[in-house]
C-alpha cells in the first residue's frame, strides 16, 4: 500500500465515523427519563422501565409517555400512573397478539394494540381480532385496523360497534387503504352532522357490499 | 402510475440515503490492511527522525489524515444533510392518511414524512411527538409562502408515532390524522403510521 493510500485510509475511516455520528436519525436519539422528574417518582418510573425491559417489553414507549407528560405539564404522580398503565397494556397486548407481538419489527403493532386496550378494547376481543383463522391479517394491516378502531372510539363510536365493524372488515380481508377510507369517510359524515355510530355502520355495510355509501 | 413511479423513486432514495448512515462493511478489513501495511513498511524501511526514534512517516501522516478526515466529514455531512432535505415529491407518508406511505422492499428504511397544519394567525409552530421525545424546540415548522400553512419534513423509521402540534405554546392534535387513545394528560394526540410494504 502506498503512503498516499495509507493516509487516505485513515482519513476515510475518520470521515466515516464522523459522518455516521452526524447523520443519526431523529428517532434513534437516546431516550431517558426527563430531568424534571426527580425523587421517588423517578425511582418508581425507573423501576417500571427496568421491569418492562426484564419482561422483554419495549421501553421506548414508556420513556416517550413520560416525556409527553412533562411537556403537557402533568404532575409526577400522574405520569407514574399513566406509565404504569401503559406498561400493563403493553404486556397484555403482547400476550394477546402472541408471536405477532414479540419481535422488534412488530413494535408498531404492539403499541397500536396497547393503545386499543387503553381505548377500551377488551383483551379477549384483541385476541380474536389478531387470530382470525383463515382471514388473519398481516401485522401491518392489523396495526392500521387497530389505529382506525381507536380513532373511531375517540370520535364517540361505542367500543363494541367499532370492534364489530373492524372485525367484519378484517374478516373480509380489508386492505390498509379501506381502513383509512373508513376513517376519512366517518370524518366527513361527522363534519356533515351525522352521528358517528350510524356513519360507521353505514360505511362498513357499504364496504362489505362492495358499493360506495 | 406517476404516483407509483414517484413512490418507487422516493423509496429507492430513502434506501440509498439510509445506506449512507451505516459504516462501511469493509472497515474491519481496511483496518487490518492498514495495520498489515504499516507493519510491513516499518520492517522494510525503518525511517528515523534526525533525533533518532520516531517514525517520521507516521508522524507526518496523522495530521494529514486528520485534516483530510475533517474535510471528508464536512463533505459527508453536507451530503447527508442534502439527502435529508425535502425531495420532490416530498410526501411519502401523508399525515392525513396513516396508510398512504409507499411500499418499500424491506431492510431498515427511513422515510421523509411531511407534517403540515393550517394556522394563518400563528406566530410560531413546532411539532412534538415520540420521534423527538416531545421536545418543542427541535422541529420548528416553517410558514408557507401564502402564510396560511406551516410545514416541516422529518425523516422517520417505520413505526407508529404519537404527535401533536404546538401552536404559540398551545398543543393541538392534527385534524387530518387519526386520534390516539384517551387524553392521558389532558390534550389529545394524533397518530402516524409510517408503513413499509
Amino acid at each position: 500500500m502506498s503512503k498516499l493510500s495509507f493516509r487516505f485510509s485513515l482519513a476515510a475511516a475518520a470521515a466515516s465515523m464522523l459522518t455516521v455520528a452526524a447523520a443519526a436519525p431523529l428517532a434513534a436519539q437516546e431516550r431517558g427519563l426527563p430531568d424534571r422528574i426527580v425523587g421517588s417518582s423517578r425511582t418508581v418510573l425507573q423501576h417500571l422501565v427496568d421491569s418492562a425491559r426484564t419482561a422483554g417489553l419495549p421501553t421506548a414507549p414508556l420513556y416517550d409517555k413520560a416525556a409527553e407528560g412533562v411537556l403537557k405539564g402533568a404532575d409526577d404522580d400522574r405520569i407514574v400512573v399513566v406509565v404504569r398503565s401503559l406498561t400493563r397494556e403493553l404486556g397484555e397486548a403482547r400476550d394477546a397478539l402472541g408471536p405477532m407481538g414479540t419481535s422488534a419489527e412488530q413494535l408498531p403493532l404492539l403499541t397500536s394494540a396497547a393503545s386499543a386496550l387503553h381505548a377500551g378494547l377488551p383483551v379477549a376481543d384483541l385476541r380474536r381480532l389478531a387470530h382470525r383463522g383463515g382471514s388473519q391479517p398481516d401485522a401491518s394491516t392489523l396495526a392500521t385496523a387497530l389505529v382506525t378502531l381507536v380513532d373511531l372510539v375517540a370520535k364517540r363510536v361505542p367500543v363494541n360497534v367499532a370492534t364489530s365493524s373492524i372485525q367484519n372488515l378484517i374478516d373480509r380481508r380489508a386492505t390498509v387503504r379501506q381502513f383509512s377510507d373508513l376513517r376519512a369517510g366517518v370524518d366527513e359524515d361527522i363534519a356533515a352532522g351525522h352521528a358517528p355510530e350510524a356513519s360507521v355502520v353505514a360505511r362498513v355495510r357499504a364496504q362489505l357490499g362492495g358499493s360506495p355509501p | 402510475m406517476r404516483e407509483r413511479d414517484e413512490d418507487h423513486l422516493t423509496g429507492a432514495l430513502a434506501r440509498a440515503t439510509d445506506g449512507l448512515r451505516h459504516e462501511p462493511e469493509l472497515r474491519a478489513e481496511w483496518r487490518e490492511e492498514v495495520l498489515r501495511q504499516a507493519r510491513a513498511e516499518r520492517e522494510e524501511q525503518p525511517i528515523r527522525s534526525p533525533r533518532g526514534t520516531t517514525s517520521r512517516r507516521l508522524s507526518i501522516s496523522i495530521p494529514w489524515a486528520i485534516a483530510a478526515g475533517l474535510a471528508c466529514a464536512l463533505v459527508g455531512g453536507g451530503v447527508a444533510r442534502l439527502a435529508s432535505r425535502p425531495q420532490a415529491p416530498a410526501v411519502v407518508a401523508d399525515t392525513r392518511n396513516p396508510a398512504s406511505s409507499p411500499a418499500t422492499d424491506g431492510a431498515p428504511t427511513m422515510l421523509p414524512v411531511k407534517f403540515s397544519i393550517v394556522a394563518p394567525n400563528a406566530a410560531r409552530v413546532s411539532i412534538v411527538g415520540d420521534f423527538n421525545h416531545w421536545n418543542p424546540t427541535t422541529l420548528p415548522m416553517k410558514r408557507s409562502a401564502d402564510g396560511r400553512l406551516w410545514e416541516v419534513e422529518v425523516r422517520l423509521p417505520l413505526g407508529r408515532y404519537s404527535y401533536a402540534f404546538m401552536i404559540d405554546g398551545h398543543l393541538a392534535a392534527d385534524p387530518d390524522a387519526p386520534s390516539s387513545a384517551g387524553d392521558d394528560f389532558g390534550t389529545p394526540n394524533s397518530v402516524l403510521m409510517v408503513r413499509g410494504s
